[in-house]
């Protein structure tokens, strides 16, 4: 019941080093970012967010894996992800609806980082918002130029 | 590959909550306020320490930017806030202790002046419309007054006395509260999303982050106001000329933080000092009731909108109305809760009216609990 008491582990802080959104992190960072990220658990087909619905967090697939795709063509997906990759991550910039489902392929430990948890970081700790910008800014990156030279998307990621 | 394509900035839709859903918030707010009236034993200190964590935090985080662990940072803060705490109050005891005979017979002489203000100006009603004459004006106030002085003490200021006592034990729970809320605040906050089923987790995150917004601003807000009200009041007394000017604005200030009774309370206690101190000019006692009433407005119409009103969000009627409804289930307490707490229900009853209206997260919910009970049962068949 007072689960909530329970401190940080080492492993956890590995685990979340080994995200590409947290590479860059200190060990002191890292603790920061665990202190704010809620772990979810979702079962093989359980959906995690619906397209068109309003986004306030990134999650990051910690075990598992995600498939993205057009609500009502699941067959047709525009990506799947496994561990260590994130999606999402448009809310955490702004609040548009979601542009696509997201639905657990497996039993799957996910990582939310929660938009507000993310801007209130940036007031007070700005060089670690920062490293987490910038490897923001790379996936975008990456995806777009995979947009715009037609590749498939998870080679990007 | 996530959330492509739509690169549009579109703003949040507007679920504003419906008809049923505000009936169901203001019956909520009264109901709260009702029960609430009845454990002001523990929501006084509770709200101390709301109010000290969030006045808190910002020194706390930078402590914690500096490297300081959390439990480190809370402790380190509540701690220099609780000696210069002890430092104050020990000084303003001390301070207290060796004026208290002359507190008193200052507290008849202001008394007795406001009295003689209020005979001139019954007088001079009188002399100005014969019609207040034939009523006995005068006679019928000085009267009244008379009968409501002399049980004054035994019927308010013994009863505030002893719940004054009463409260002080709990009062002292407010650090020690303030405390935790700012060392486990944040793990508490994990462990109610965690309670959540995943269908609703997100729209769970965004209420528990409203909620928390809506009490700091409502609160840092009054702090604000408290301060431009102090600055406000404290140039218009100066330019008056009446002594302790900037510390009869703060009292008058903090008075204002129950509406309406609290800013008549601090305007009262303003002209009987301008009485007492001018007896034979009486116009700045009249210019002290103008320029409360100034302040009033400018209170109404810049100085809160700017700094509570813009976060609350109340329209200018619905929050009259349950000052009014406030006052009428809870007394002075209900007054000076009815608005923060008008402003977590009408939060909280946005994100249910959304959630309970939307059958596409009953759907999810209701699949998902199907999946897990398929997953128990995976063995059985």
């Amino acid at each position: 019941m007072l689960g909530f008491l329970r401190p940080a582990r080492g492993s956890q802080l590995e685990d979340l080093k080994a995200l590409s959104l947290f590479a860059d992190l200190s060990v002191r960072e890292l603790k920061i970012v665990q202190g704010v990220l809620h772990e979810r658990e979702y079962l093989a087909g359980e959906v995690i967010f619906d397209e068109g619905e309003q986004g306030n967090s990134l999650y990051i697939v910690r075990t598992g894996r995600v498939r993205i795709c057009r609500k009502g063509r699941p067959d047709s997906p525009i990506a799947e992800l496994g561990a260590g990759s994130f999606f999402g991550d448009l809310a955490l910039l702004d609040s548009a609806p979601r542009a696509a489902q997201a639905r657990a392929l497996e039993a799957s430990t996910l990582a939310v980082f929660f938009g507000s948890d993310f801007l209130a970081l940036l007031e007070t700790e700005s060089k670690l918002s920062n490293k987490i910008l910038l490897q923001l800014s790379r996936h975008l990156g990456r995806r777009l130029r995979g947009s715009v030279l037609g590749q498939r998307a998870e080679q990007h990621l | 590959m996530t959330d492509a394509g739509d690169t549009r900035s579109v703003e949040p839709a507007a679920n504003r909550p419906g008809p049923v859903a505000w009936a169901g918030i203001f019956a909520a707010t009264c109901l709260l306020l009702v029960a609430l009236n009845h454990i002001l034993w523990l929501v006084i200190p509770a709200l101390m320490a709301l109010v000290l964590s969030y006045m808190l935090e910002p020194p706390m985080r930078r402590l914690m930017y500096a490297g300081v662990g959390r439990e480190g940072a809370s402790a380190i803060v509540t701690s220099v806030f609780l000696v210069l705490l002890m430092a104050a109050t020990l000084a303003l005891l001390t301070w207290a202790g060796a004026r208290a005979e002359d507190w008193q017979a200052g507290v008849e002489r202001y008394l007795r002046g406001g009295a003689a203000l209020l005979e001139r100006t019954l007088a001079a009603l009188e002399a100005r419309w014969p019609a207040f004459a034939r009523a006995n004006l005068a006679a019928s106030v000085t009267t009244w007054l008379s009968e409501y002085s002399n049980t004054f003490l035994e019927r308010q200021v013994q009863p505030l006395a002893v719940s004054i006592l009463a409260w002080l034990p709990a009062a002292l729970l407010g650090p020690f509260f303030a405390f935790f809320f700012l060392r486990d605040g944040r793990r508490f906050h994990g462990f109610i999303a965690r309670a959540v089923p995943n269908a609703y987790f997100e729209k769970t995150l965004a209420l528990l982050h409203e909620m928390h917004q809506t009490g700091r601003s409502y609160f840092t807000g009054l702090v604000k106001l408290t301060v431009v009200d102090t600055l406000a009041l404290g140039i218009g007394l100066w330019a008056l000329g009446l002594p302790g000017a900037w510390l009869l604005a703060l009292i008058a200030a903090v008075f204002a933080w129950v509406p309406y009774v609290g800013s008549i309370a601090g305007c009262l206690l303003v002209v009987l000092v301008a009485a007492t101190d001018f007896p034979h000019d009486p116009a700045i006692a009249y210019w002290a009731i103008m320029l409360f009433i100034l302040v009033r407005l400018l209170d109404d119409f810049v100085f809160m909108p700017a700094t509570i009103g813009k976060n609350l969000r109340l329209h200018p009627l619905v929050s009259v109305l349950m000052l009014f409804v406030g006052g009428a289930v809870a007394g002075v307490p209900g007054l000076a809760l009815v608005l923060p707490l008008l402003g977590v229900t009408m939060v909280v009853g946005a994100a249910l009216s959304e959630i309970l209206t939307d059958g596409r997260l009953w759907a999810r919910h209701a699949y998902a609990r199907r999946l897990r009970a398929a997953q128990d049962a995976a063995d059985l068949a």
